[in-house]
């Protein structure tokens, strides 16, 4: 009963109301406590609840949507508290005749909701956040609206993968960090007189990555978001190189190098004539080891294999060519849309082959999956 | 609403600089100001964020102290580093002088050559001086713990001297777009405040207010304009920054309102990316009737 009595000072009830705060998911720890209780002072004296209200939203919600929430949350929260207290008036006599009994099931219910419905809890959290409603939404169900906010991730992933540092450092010529041993050794042949200054900066990793994507019928549902997807990881990241498989392989790394979606989809219909045909994945993949492999495969390779792995031809053939494939590259990932769904076993005959020479084999069926996708490129 | 004397000077102090401001961003400027604390803004590009810092400086009467993070920002431009050139050439002139190296050594680690970049700037300012960290998120996320470290313990370490520690804790103001996620530890330091575009009323206060000799009409199509074209999906979306352009431009024309032709040949000043101006140009009838019909309904 401690949760319902009305707190009759207002620190003890910003107290109350961080609890409250925490059980809805936001992340407030002492800290947090503390710099609303010292805002309320530097605030006083009170004179509008809207400032109250602005000054606990200023200092208790930390990213965009808890500050969504919280407004909606904030009434909530005195709304129910003060129902509760009228209950407890009510009850109040009743109370006292069955004294000892388990909480009425209408105090219980209040109970809980203070403590936070967890499964509701999870529910509103999702309809505020964009990426949420999207992480869960299968590709295949697919609108533009849904390929835009895909597209940003991709975006954040393609950037996150070109800014990443290695440790080695690269000569310069602008004056960064002093590179000592270069400077001695470049000013040796003036007998140790230092004029010239050599400088270095830190090396950018180059990760080359190859997209090897299924286009053949199968592969139908996904096909629209399969594109989106090649067409904006290469619009954001450079050193990416693309191919598409139905019972041949093409390399469509330029058509999909233009600024406009419209215009590169057209010239992938022109390069591309077996659109949404049968599969031959270890023929394509035998051709792309053949033409390919020895230019493009290097220990900086990830290879990124989208398809579902329903394949007609000949599985010899795909567990040859993968295992040159991993041979030759870093990491050998394979996104299969179909992972996604409950009961899936990688049964195919052709993933029955290929499973031995995958590093990481994920699901890519939505934008939850292609986060991960993002833990497995680092 | 408000009737804090503190917020009450907050917000005098912000209009005063010309900043037009609404209740939360008056609040959290004044928290930020009152408990110390770093306030991380976040939000679209070209919504006023960056100026929050500048009206802060100005109205605070002290210097305005900007970081602009970018790729690979290291250390060594947002801390300090030795001017290697002044102090090769003193050592050279010092050759024949008879000083030992002790005393030379001395010399060219002394204060004399050390450049200082902006976060030491900020610490030793006689004066608690305005941080802006500005696009925090274009940095790397290395950069961003190692900026963590200076703004909880104020004080920077450098071998050949030793710790500077600050004489002022500099009001720091960190602003991103939102590019990458910031790390949990950040958040939880600053005080956070998200600003959205401005509302129809909000813009048509700031247009009045920064361009002030602009026809009344004008200035409500101008904002109902822009407010249309934000719903649209853009590459990049116009912020406050290309409505006063804007508005600015058509006042220099002495025009008194929009008609189709003149916004096509304007387009340029709102939208700076040519997909968007296709996409502009070819709802523009559809623009205008939303426009132009909120228009007519003011005239009755």
């Amino acid at each position: 009963m401690e949760l319902i009595q009305r707190q009759t000072s207002l620190s003890a009830n910003i107290v109350a109301f961080c609890r409250f705060l925490r059980q809805k998911g936001y992340t407030i720890g002492p800290q947090e406590e503390a710099d609303a209780l010292q805002a309320l002072e530097v605030l006083a004296p009170f004179e509008s609840p809207e400032s109250l209200q602005l000054c606990l939203k200023a200092t208790l919600a930390r990213t965009l949507p808890q500050q969504m929430l919280f407004d909606e949350l904030y009434r909530q929260y005195w709304r129910e508290l003060e129902k509760a207290v009228n209950s407890k008036v009510k009850e109040g006599a009743a109370e006292k005749k069955q004294a000892g009994k388990q909480p009425t099931p209408k105090v219980q219910s209040i109970k809980n909701w203070l403590q936070g419905n967890q499964s509701r809890e999870t529910e509103e959290m999702a309809t505020y956040s964009t990426h949420e409603v999207i992480g869960r939404k299968d590709f295949s169900a697919f609108g533009s609206d849904g390929l835009w906010e895909v597209a940003r991730l991709i975006h954040r992933i393609a950037r996150s993968l070109a800014l990443r540092q290695s440790r080695r450092r690269k000569r310069t010529n602008r004056p960064l960090q002093l590179d000592l041993r270069r400077t001695l050794r470049l000013n040796m042949r003036r007998g140790g007189e230092i004029l010239d200054l050599a400088y270095y900066e830190p090396a950018r990793n180059k990760q080359q990555i190859v997209l090897l994507c299924d286009v053949s019928k199968s592969m139908d549902l996904y096909s629209r978001f399969l594109i989106q997807f090649v067409y904006a990881f290469q619009n954001a990241y450079r050193r990416i190189e693309t191919f598409v498989f139905s019972t041949s392989l093409y390399r469509v790394t330029s058509q999909l190098r233009q600024r406009d979606f419209g215009i590169a989809l057209n010239g992938l219909a022109d390069a591309v004539p077996g659109w949404s045909g049968g599969t031959k994945i270890g023929a394509s993949f035998q051709e792309f080891c053949r033409s390919h492999g020895g230019k493009l495969l290097n220990k900086r390779t990830i290879v990124i294999i989208m398809s579902d792995g329903w394949d007609t031809g000949n599985a010899e053939e795909l567990s040859e060519s993968m295992r040159f494939i991993r041979s030759k590259a870093a990491k050998v990932i394979w996104l299969n849309p179909l992972a996604g769904s409950a009961g899936f076993e990688p049964t195919t005959l052709g993933l029955q082959a290929a499973m031995p020479f995958i590093d990481v084999f994920a699901s890519a069926h939505n934008a939850e999956s292609l986060r991960d996708l993002y833990r497995h490129l680092r | 609403m408000i009737q804090n004397e503190g917020l009450e000077r907050i917000q005098k102090m912000l209009r005063e600089q010309g900043y037009i401001t609404e209740p939360s961003i008056v609040m959290s400027v004044f928290l930020a100001m009152e408990l110390r604390k770093p306030l991380l803004i976040e939000g679209p590009a070209g919504v006023g964020k960056t100026e929050i810092a500048k009206v802060m400086a100005t109205a605070l009467q002290t210097i305005l102290i900007r970081l602009q993070c970018y790729e690979g920002l290291d250390a060594t431009h947002a801390l300090y580093e030795w001017n290697y050139q002044q102090q090769l050439l003193h050592l050279k002139m010092a050759e024949d002088t008879g000083r030992t190296l002790e005393e030379k050594e001395r010399d060219i680690f002394s204060e004399k050559f050390l450049l200082k970049r902006p976060l030491l700037q900020a610490i030793t300012h006689h004066k608690a001086p305005v941080l802006l960290i500005d696009e925090i998120d274009r940095a790397d996320e290395e950069f961003e713990s190692f900026l963590l470290e200076v703004l909880s313990d104020w004080q920077i370490s450098i071998p050949e001297i030793g710790t500077i520690r600050a004489t002022h804790i500099p009001q720091v103001i960190v602003t991103s777009n939102r590019v990458r996620e910031l790390s949990e530890a950040l958040r939880r330091r600053c005080l956070y405040l998200w600003i959205e575009y401005p509302d129809f009323e909000k813009e048509l206060n700031i247009v009045r207010n920064k361009v002030p000799g602009i026809d009344q009409r004008l200035a409500e199509q101008v904002c109902h304009f822009m407010q249309e074209v934000r719903k649209m999906r853009l590459e990049k979306v116009p912020g406050i920054a290309e409505t006063l352009d804007w508005a600015m431009a058509l006042s220099a024309l002495h025009i008194s309102y929009l008609d189709k032709e003149l916004v096509e040949s304007t387009l340029g000043i709102i939208l700076k990316d040519w997909q968007d101006i296709r996409q502009a140009q070819d709802s523009l009838s559809e623009l205008f009737e939303k426009v132009g019909a909120i228009s007519k309904l003011d005239d009755f």
